[in-house]
């Protein structure tokens, strides 16, 4: 909503028509000798492409051995995990990344053992030798190269190079420590970032956003190359790959965005068009788009300059490359290239390609790219079929040994999580603290001294009462938006790296005024609007945090997180541990969870990110915290789901003492903190339930002589249960709140650990007073459903200290709750 | 050379005391004969006289304590000297209050604050259903030493949580009269302690009630009460009693009376003979004819006396006492007056012999209201005798003279309370015209 951007209803309600461009189809048409003469490739440069593509054949055909007879040339082995094989695909895979270098980055799907080979063939060709022997031994301290050492002796080191790829790939697929993500990664995950391989993904279509967040990240960072995102045609159903797309596509980064960042997305959108999707034909049967390069058309004026490519001629994916990287240097991005291609096996072992004719896969046999390039090689007498043989025989003799390295269980074994259980624990988070993740000046548009808010800010009060205890008013009060924007513009006058964005995150400040001031602070690329694609949001956040940048995407409402659901619970929380914590995740993400506005946008889904692994999460409630907790978020290395509540973005702050302060400070993640001590009665909220909770501290005190001690859990995921336990051991009883519906909610994890944890402490049952398990109803009824003061007294007066004269509101008995429990609600 | 003062032993069954109020505080010096405190038994009070001179060091009792007899209480001896040896141990008496803290504050009692909720009293009666105690509470039950079995719980569904543990300890914390008041008669222990070593006294206990607030006095209920009160329940309970009315001329024992009055003016006689010594002379006389009523019903079988042991019933300061004149039958009329206004004083200066109080020790009582105008009345059997005499006052009632003349003559009230299950209504209403009969023709 740029007001630069006038949109002119004469204009836009004018007659007229879109015309799109043709798109090209298997276009290239000419063979290895007419490039050969045409003095494009080298002999050596040809037989190469045959030998990356020999390599990855023979690799694919070894799992596929192993999963299918049990074993490899007579040495027997049971590999119980995935194996996605790629045989057939190789063409593409080899034309593909013959034109990429090393700082070109690769994402990939589930069935990429082609694509990360073939890069990173690629990139040992590319290296120069210290830079590859550094690589390799730097890489685990040497424990990867050095299993391979122990076969192999000889000097070469592409060679070394090329068995290390080999044995790091295997051996991570076999779930060895000395794979290249340590086994935590496996079969479809597996990658290796010094030869520009990124994640491969097992959810389908997972890397059509993140790879366009790692162009960001290179576009932000000025950092040099191209993003492919190898991705099925399958895939190209999904919303967020959709998304992805309209993320990469946004008019904005040629509009919009200033000087050196004017212009595309360096990203392509490689379809590895195999042409099913799982058991589905995707032209034919689940899609409707007849040829998978249409798709661009639709996305903006340029058609992703798409076109289909012949995948199983290598020429003719390398003459795409050679041309689409050209576009991606004239910042023409994003591309798309529909590559086909055909695999042979099934979607895994377990398929027995019921779904189509032996025919069809004869056909394509017939056909192969690597018998019918080597024909090619031959006839433009690059090479006999004996050198090819040799070259060949040469790839098996490699992966044979390979093999037995990496089911060598002295050599390789696993991780041994019996010995030391703790082990996979301590990878869940990198717990890094770093300032700035970047070395380079931040882009800002003034000095932060002259920023219209942070001047403003100055005016203001920043604790909530005066010397006698009277509240200033709102508009004089600091509030617990500024404690936020405090923080998130301190950081990005720190960390050149720190990009946020959101779907109202400029111009308007954010829908909850977060970020009133930082349009003004900040040019385009550091801060800007996304299309409305939570998806995109965080699934480009990801790939631009992997890529080494740190980031707040917002997705406004908590209520979208099931909108993104697979960036936050599957792609966010696993990449450190399954990388091997090679790769970090600073992210946070905000999320603000509402009120008033009904059942679809007033929920406090606090327990889905608590409940998936490897995510932190934090619910601050007043603006000390808030301020403290965010520049913990911003200074940590891990993904951050930071809840904000809109009942209180305005309040001051009523407890801390001085105020917020106005410098740096970090509040930790993990303690609860004691908002008003109490000796009879513990009461633990959650987020924005802290003011009521202190309301029913209140009358607790003045009606019924009991004081209560009030806790605001502030964190979720890390928590401290000491001061819990402690404040327990004082008061014997404990109520938890917060507005998530009861069921299920992160309090009734609390509750329980509490249980647990100081049983022989408790003179009644933790209690839990959550919000009734309902759709939110309309604001006028919210009383009904989200927890008030009374119902706090109501539980402890029912479940665990008879009060004297209180007469309840609200139902807190045994058999209600095991009726409502009946019923479901 | 320190010495302890010991609880003396008052009579052959009795087994503990109550500590009275202290005459001498610690730091007094006391000589042989002063007074050091008053004790109760269950029927008399008693005076503990200082056996030696010296520096009270140390008293391990307070008022209200029920205490062991023999067991030291206090120590006499020299400034300084260590008492700690003369200490009761803990274990034999669960009372026992280190006298150094009876000065230091009492962090204990803090319960009761006005708004405070007040925790339901824990009572001894078996909660219903099966035992809910929170882990809290069973912890603490353990460390305090409370027997959380038998508490009622105050928490939902009446399980016991830390406040009744709380309150049992609160308890343990009252002087042992103090704990047994709180449990019949549902009090609580007030703020303010006035006990030794902070503890609750009896007179501390209060109750709330939403109408009168704490707006009395609690006052301390004596042990002859308490003995009083559980007897005359019991009998009421324990036996099938009712009365006869019955009138008797009292010319004859008026001018009985009216002789001796003039005798004793006159200096013949030194003993006041009064109407009741006659009264009881005739009882006397009445018993012998009728030895069925002069028994002990004791269940299954009965005590049939031989001699005539006259109980009196006495009215004193600290409440109704039954002192036994023993062999009464073999008293003259001047004997029987004498034993029976000397039995009489010793109750009502608290020096009587315990064993003389025991309901056992009497065969028969008489109860005289006549005095007070009470022209009729029901009393309660001295269980386990069979009967008692209540004697009423005298009223002129109109009677035939003769000759159809009618002229009022005084009339002595006679209420013969007896236990159905041991006499028959004949045997008593004949037993009772015999006492009239002897009264209205009675030779001394």
């Amino acid at each position: 909503m740029p007001k630069v951007q006038f949109i002119d209803p004469k204009d836009v309600r004018k007659a007229g028509e879109i015309k799109l461009k043709p798109i090209p189809v298997n276009q290239y048409q000419k063979t290895v000798k007419d490039e050969l003469a045409a003095k494009n490739f080298t002999k050596e440069e040809l037989v190469r492409i045959f030998h990356d593509m020999v390599v990855i054949r023979e690799f694919e055909t070894m799992l596929h051995l192993v999963k299918t007879t049990g074993g490899y040339n007579g040495v027997e082995y049971n590999n119980p995990g995935p194996a996605h094989l790629s045989a057939g695909q190789e063409a593409a895979a080899v034309g593909m990344a013959y034109t990429l270098n090393v700082d070109d980055f690769i994402f990939g799907s589930h069935r990429s053992h082609g694509e990360i080979i073939a890069k990173s063939l690629r990139a040992i060709q590319q290296l120069d030798d210290s830079a590859l022997e550094k690589i390799m031994n730097e890489f685990w301290d040497g424990a990867t190269v050095n299993v391979v050492k122990t076969v192999y002796k000889g000097k070469d080191v592409k060679e070394l190079g090329i068995r290390f790829l080999l044995y790091g790939a295997l051996a991570e697929i076999f779930a060895r420590v000395t794979g290249f993500n340590k086994g935590l990664g496996g079969s479809m995950h597996t990658f290796f970032t010094p030869f520009g391989v990124y994640p491969n993904n097992a959810i389908v279509g997972g890397s059509g956003s993140i790879a366009v967040g790692a162009a960001l990240y290179k576009k932000v960072n000025r950092k040099s190359g191209l993003v492919v995102a190898n991705i099925g045609d399958g895939s190209m159903a999904r919303g967020p790959v959709w998304e992805g797309l309209s993320f990469a596509a946004m008019d904005q980064f040629t509009k919009l965005w200033d000087g050196d960042m004017k212009g595309g997305l360096p990203v392509i959108i490689n379809i590895m068009d195999n042409q099913y999707g799982m058991g589905g034909q995707t032209a034919g049967e689940t899609m409707g788009y007849g040829i998978a390069a249409l798709i661009g058309a639709g996305v903006n004026p340029d058609e992703m300059h798409t076109e289909r490519v012949d995948g199983y001629n290598p020429l003719a994916v390398i003459d795409a490359y050679r041309r689409k990287k050209k576009l991606i240097e004239d910042k023409k991005g994003p591309v798309l290239l529909d590559v086909l291609t055909y695999r042979y096996s099934g979607h895994s072992p377990s398929d027995a390609s019921s779904y189509r004719s032996k025919e069809e896969i004869e056909a394509w046999e017939q056909e192969d790219c690597i018998k019918g390039y080597a024909l090619q090689l031959k006839d433009a007498g690059v090479a006999t079929q004996e050198e090819l043989d040799a070259i060949t025989q040469k790839v098996k003799d490699i992966l044979f040994e390979t093999f037995k390295l990496a089911i060598n269980d002295e050599l390789s074994p696993r991780m041994d999580l019996q010995k030391d259980p703790e082990l996979l624990g301590s990878m869940m988070f990198s717990g890094g603290s770093a300032e700035a993740l970047s070395t380079a000046k931040p882009d800002v548009n003034h000095p932060i001294s002259e920023n219209p808010r942070v001047k403003q800010l100055a005016t203001k009060e920043r604790f909530a009462f005066d010397k006698d205890g009277k509240p200033f008013s709102k508009v004089k009060q600091y509030q617990l938006r500024d404690g936020l924007f405090e923080a998130i513009i301190d950081r990005f006058y720190k960390d050149a790296s720190l990009v946020a964005y959101g779907e109202e995150n400029r111009d308007w400040g954010g829908a909850f005024a977060v970020y009133r001031g930082l349009t003004e602070a900040l040019p385009y690329h550091r801060l800007f609007n996304t299309p409305i694609a939570e998806a995109a949001i965080i699934g480009t956040a990801i790939g631009y945090a992997m890529c080494g940048g740190r980031v707040i995407p917002e997705i406004m409402y908590c209520d979208f997180l099931g909108c993104c659901g697979d960036e936050v619970f599957n792609q966010l929380p696993k990449w450190q541990a399954m990388s091997g914590n090679i790769l970090k995740m600073p992210v946070v993400i905000r999320v603000s969870v509402g009120s008033k506005y009904g059942a679809q946008h007033s929920q406090d889904w606090t327990a889905l990110p608590a409940h998936i692994p490897g995510l932190k999460v934090v619910f601050p409630a007043t603006p000390y915290d808030a301020k403290g907790l965010m520049n913990s978020a911003l200074q940590g290395t891990d993904p951050v789901v930071f809840f904000e509540s809109q009942r209180i973005y305005d309040v001051g702050e009523q407890f801390h003492e001085g105020g917020v302060p106005e410098g740096y400070y970090e509040i930790p993640f993990g303690e609860p903190d004691i908002k008003r001590a109490g000796t009879d009665v513990t009461i633990l909220s959650i987020g924005a339930t802290l003011y009521r909770a202190l309301k029913a501290a209140d009358i607790l005190n003045d009606k019924y002589g009991v004081s209560a001690e009030v806790i605001d859990a502030r964190s979720l995921v890390p928590f401290n249960y000491e001061p819990v336990i402690a404040s327990v051991k004082k008061t014997g009883r404990i109520v938890i709140t917060g507005d998530a519906t009861n069921r299920g909610s992160f309090m009734r994890d609390l509750a329980s650990n509490i249980t647990e944890l100081a049983f022989d402490l408790l003179d009644g049952p933790p209690v839990v007073v959550g919000s009734r398990n309902w759709i939110t109803p309309a604001h006028e009824l919210e009383d009904a459903f989200f927890p008030q003061p009374e119902w706090i007294i109501d539980a402890i007066h029912e479940k665990i200290l008879p009060l004297k004269g209180h007469v309840a509101s609200a139902n807190f008995t045994e058999p209600q709750q095991i009726r409502r429990s009946k019923l479901g609600v | 050379m320190a010495i302890p003062v010991i609880m003396p032993k008052q009579g052959q069954s009795v087994e503990t005391c109550i500590m009275g109020e202290w005459r001498k505080k610690v730091g007094d010096v006391v000589k042989v004969g002063d007074v050091l405190f008053s004790y109760e038994t269950d029927k008399a009070s008693f005076e503990e006289e200082a056996k030696t001179d010296g520096e009270l060091l140390a008293i391990f009792f307070d008022e209200g304590d029920e205490v062991p007899v023999l067991v030291n209480v206090a120590v006499i001896g020299a400034k300084g000297e260590s008492v700690e040896e003369f200490r009761p141990g803990a274990a034999a008496s669960p009372a026992t209050v280190a006298p150094a803290a009876a000065s230091a504050p009492t962090p204990a009692v803090v319960a009761a604050q006005p708004a405070a909720p007040t925790p339901a009293q824990a009572t001894q009666s078996a909660p219903a259903g099966e035992l809910k105690i929170s882990p809290r509470a069973r912890a603490e039950a353990q460390s305090l030493g409370v027997a959380y079995q038998q508490l009622q719980g105050s928490g939902p569904q009446g399980r016991i949580i830390a406040r009744d543990i709380e309150a049992a300890a609160q308890n343990a914390r009252l002087t042992p009269l103090a704990a047994e008041k709180a449990r019949t008669e549902g009090l609580m222990p007030a703020p303010d302690t006035t006990a030794i070593g902070g503890r609750t006294g009896a007179a501390d206990l209060i109750i709330f009630n939403p109408v009168y607030g704490d707006d009395f006095e609690v006052k301390k209920l004596s042990n002859i009460r308490k003995l009083i009160a559980k007897s005359m329940h019991q009998s009421l309970q324990n036996s099938a009693q009712l009365t006869h009315h019955l009138s008797a001329d009292a010319r004859r024992i008026m001018a009985l009376r009216k002789q001796f009055k003039k005798k004793l003016d006159a200096g013949d006689i030194s003993q006041n003979v009064t109407i009741n010594d006659l009264v009881c002379l005739a009882v006397i006389r009445a018993l012998k004819k009728f030895p069925q009523v002069n028994t002990h019903f004791i269940g299954d079988s009965m005590r049939w006396f031989k001699k005539v042991h006259l109980g009196l019933a006495v009215d004193t300061d600290r409440g109704l006492m039954v002192p036994t004149v023993k062999n009464a039958d073999d008293l003259s009329i001047e004997g029987l007056s004498s034993q029976l206004q000397s039995v009489a004083l010793q109750c009502r200066k608290g020096s009587i012999d315990p064993e003389l109080l025991k309901p056992e020790a009497a065969s028969f009582t008489v109860s005289n209201l006549g005095n007070y105008g009470v022209e009729v009345f029901t009393p309660v059997i001295n269980l386990p005798q069979s009967a008692i005499l209540g004697v009423c006052t005298i009223i002129p009632r109109p009677k035939d003279l003769g000759d159809g003349i009618y002229g009022f003559v005084p009339m002595l009230g006679l209420s013969l309370t007896y236990n159905h299950q041991a006499l028959d209504g004949g045997e008593a209403t004949r037993f009772l015209k015999q006492i009239a009969t002897e009264i209205e023709t009675l030779e001394v």
